[in-house]
Parts: structure tokens; C-alpha cells; sequence
């Protein structure tokens, strides 16, 4: 503890870190600025539009985000997290990457629902049936739509607010559920 | 004074506390199947891969392979086989990866061919 806290105050760590290690604790020190306040801008890359309807609600009394400080955006340039839905059509490429270059860094990306995992449509001549290749993501969020609770623990696991839950579980029963 | 006024005070705080404590409401949601691999053998695994709308059935071998991201909840392989799936009562399952939603289900069923 005490020597690696030495090691962050002098000019560089005692011993170069692995990649993957800087990575990670580049990816904690981004989440950590946006703790206390995350601007999202949404994006639909052709999207049915009920991903857009549940992320209207997150706005709604119920759900209430401001009191977690997430705040939604007009504007990329204003915004930390670009939140996609759809299946990122191919028609949307251009203004999917304009978006994405027109916010400041850090930024992160967080794919929405089902289409945008990949799920409900495949690559073909219209669409990418799924983000993934068009812009970096840091979180995914399944569900058709995706609930609002669980929109809320996307969004918070993506500021390293709460612990990602579905790496352990396991989608069987018998007892031993997760 | 304004009715709505009124009527807020009557029903006090509505938001809910949800990463602190557990959302009433979550219980009522679709969630993505959970699966009994006693009761799966290859024939019902390729049964539930037909009846998935969104390709997020796949079998390989003897695993059955879900892909949790693609899921919809729809409830169609519950529909079609009670006896192995049923709702897993998931609703948090953002990931950081997206290996991380693709699940191996082993198929532990009797009477394969």
C-alpha cells in the first residue's frame, strides 16, 4: 500500500505494470470522475424505440436518475456516456462516428438492449446487427427493452458505482443459481 | 392551493431507493430464462433453439449454449418446455464485457439418441 502510493507520487512506478494492469486502473480513474456526475447523451441507430421509451422513464418520479447525478444531454459535446440503441443500421454509420468523435474524453459507450448486443438482427446489407464493431463499448445492457431498474444498474456499473453481477451467474437452477 | 400539491403530499416520496435497497417493482419483470440441465437432453436443447426468436439458443455437443445479450424474454422456451426453464428472476445484468452474458448450460438430461 505504502509503496505503491510512493510509486504514484514519484514521477513513475517503481516497475513498468502490465498493459492490461495500466488499463484497468486507467478504466477505475475515468469511472471515478464520473462518480458524482455523468451527462448522457442517448443515440438510436434504428432502434423500435421502447429502448427509448424505458430510458425516458429513468427520468420519470419513480426512477428519478438526477439524485444519482446522471443528467441527459442535448448535445455530444456535452456529453460522458453515449448511450446506443438499435442495431446500428449501416445508413447511421457516418453519424454514429460523428457523435462518438464530437465528445470530450474520457468517454464511454454503453450498448442498449438487445439489438444493440447483437441479438435480434443479424449483419446484412442494411444493418450491423449490433454496435460492437462501430464503436468501442464499455458497458452492455441486455433486455428487450431493457427495464429501467436495469438501464440504472448499466449506468452505475459503468462509473464503478456498483459491482457487475452477471459475470458469476450461471442461468441454471438445481440449487446453486449463481 | 393546486390539487396536484395536495395529492403529492397524500401519497409521499414515490421514487424508489433502488441501488440502496431492492425496487418493489422488480419482481414483475420479464426475465431471461433459467435453466434445469437434469432435464435437458439434445432433442429438447434443439427444440428450444427453434423456438427462440433471437437466436440466443445455440447447442454445441452437449452444451447449450445462452447468450443471455441476445435474450429477450420473451418466454418461449419456458412456453415450450415448463419442466426445464423457468424465469430466473435476473434483472441485473449490465456487463463489461460481452463474454460475460454467454452462458454454457450442460446437458445433463437421460435418453439422449
Amino acid at each position: 500500500m505504502t509503496a505503491a502510493s510512493a510509486a504514484e507520487s514519484s514521477a513513475g512506478p517503481a516497475r513498468p505494470a502490465s498493459t492490461a494492469e495500466t488499463a484497468e486502473a486507467l478504466r477505475r480513474s475515468v469511472a471515478r470522475q464520473f462518480r458524482r456526475s455523468l451527462h448522457i447523451r442517448t443515440l438510436d441507430t434504428g432502434s423500435c424505440a421502447a429502448c427509448e421509451q424505458e430510458i425516458r422513464l429513468l427520468a420519470a418520479p419513480h426512477y428519478d436518475l438526477h439524485r444519482l447525478g446522471f443528467f441527459f444531454t442535448p448535445a455530444p459535446r456535452h456529453a460522458d456516456l453515449l448511450m446506443v440503441t438499435g442495431p446500428m443500421i449501416r445508413a447511421f454509420d457516418i453519424a454514429a462516428r460523428k457523435t462518438y468523435a464530437a465528445m470530450p474524453g474520457p468517454k464511454l459507450v454503453v450498448a442498449t438492449g438487445a439489438c444493440a448486443l447483437g441479438g435480434v438482427y443479424s449483419s446484412d446489407a442494411f444493418t450491423h446487427g449490433g454496435i460492437g464493431e462501430t464503436l468501442p463499448v464499455d458497458v452492455w445492457i441486455p433486455g428487450c427493452p431493457p427495464s429501467p431498474l436495469a438501464l440504472l444498474q448499466g449506468l452505475l456499473v459503468a462509473v464503478d458505482r456498483l459491482a457487475e453481477k452477471v459475470r458469476e451467474l450461471t442461468f441454471t437452477q438445481e440449487g446453486d443459481h449463481r | 392551493m393546486p390539487l396536484w400539491f395536495v395529492r403529492g403530499l397524500r401519497r409521499g416520496v414515490v421514487t424508489t431507493r433502488y441501488p440502496a435497497r431492492p425496487d418493489s417493482s422488480a419482481a414483475a419483470l420479464p426475465t431471461p430464462p433459467a435453466f434445469r440441465p437434469q432435464a435437458l437432453t439434445r432433442e429438447l436443447a434443439d427444440r428450444l433453439c427453434l423456438v427462440c426468436p433471437s437466436r440466443a439458443l445455440t447447442r454445441s455437443g452437449d452444451v447449450l449454449v445462452f447468450d443471455a445479450g441476445a435474450c429477450t424474454a420473451c418466454g418461449r422456451c419456458q412456453e415450450a418446455a415448463p419442466e426445464a426453464v423457468t424465469p430466473s428472476g435476473e434483472f441485473e445484468l449490465a456487463a463489461t464485457d460481452r463474454g460475460h452474458l454467454v452462458k454454457r448450460i450442460p446437458l445433463l438430461g437421460e435418453g439422449d439418441s
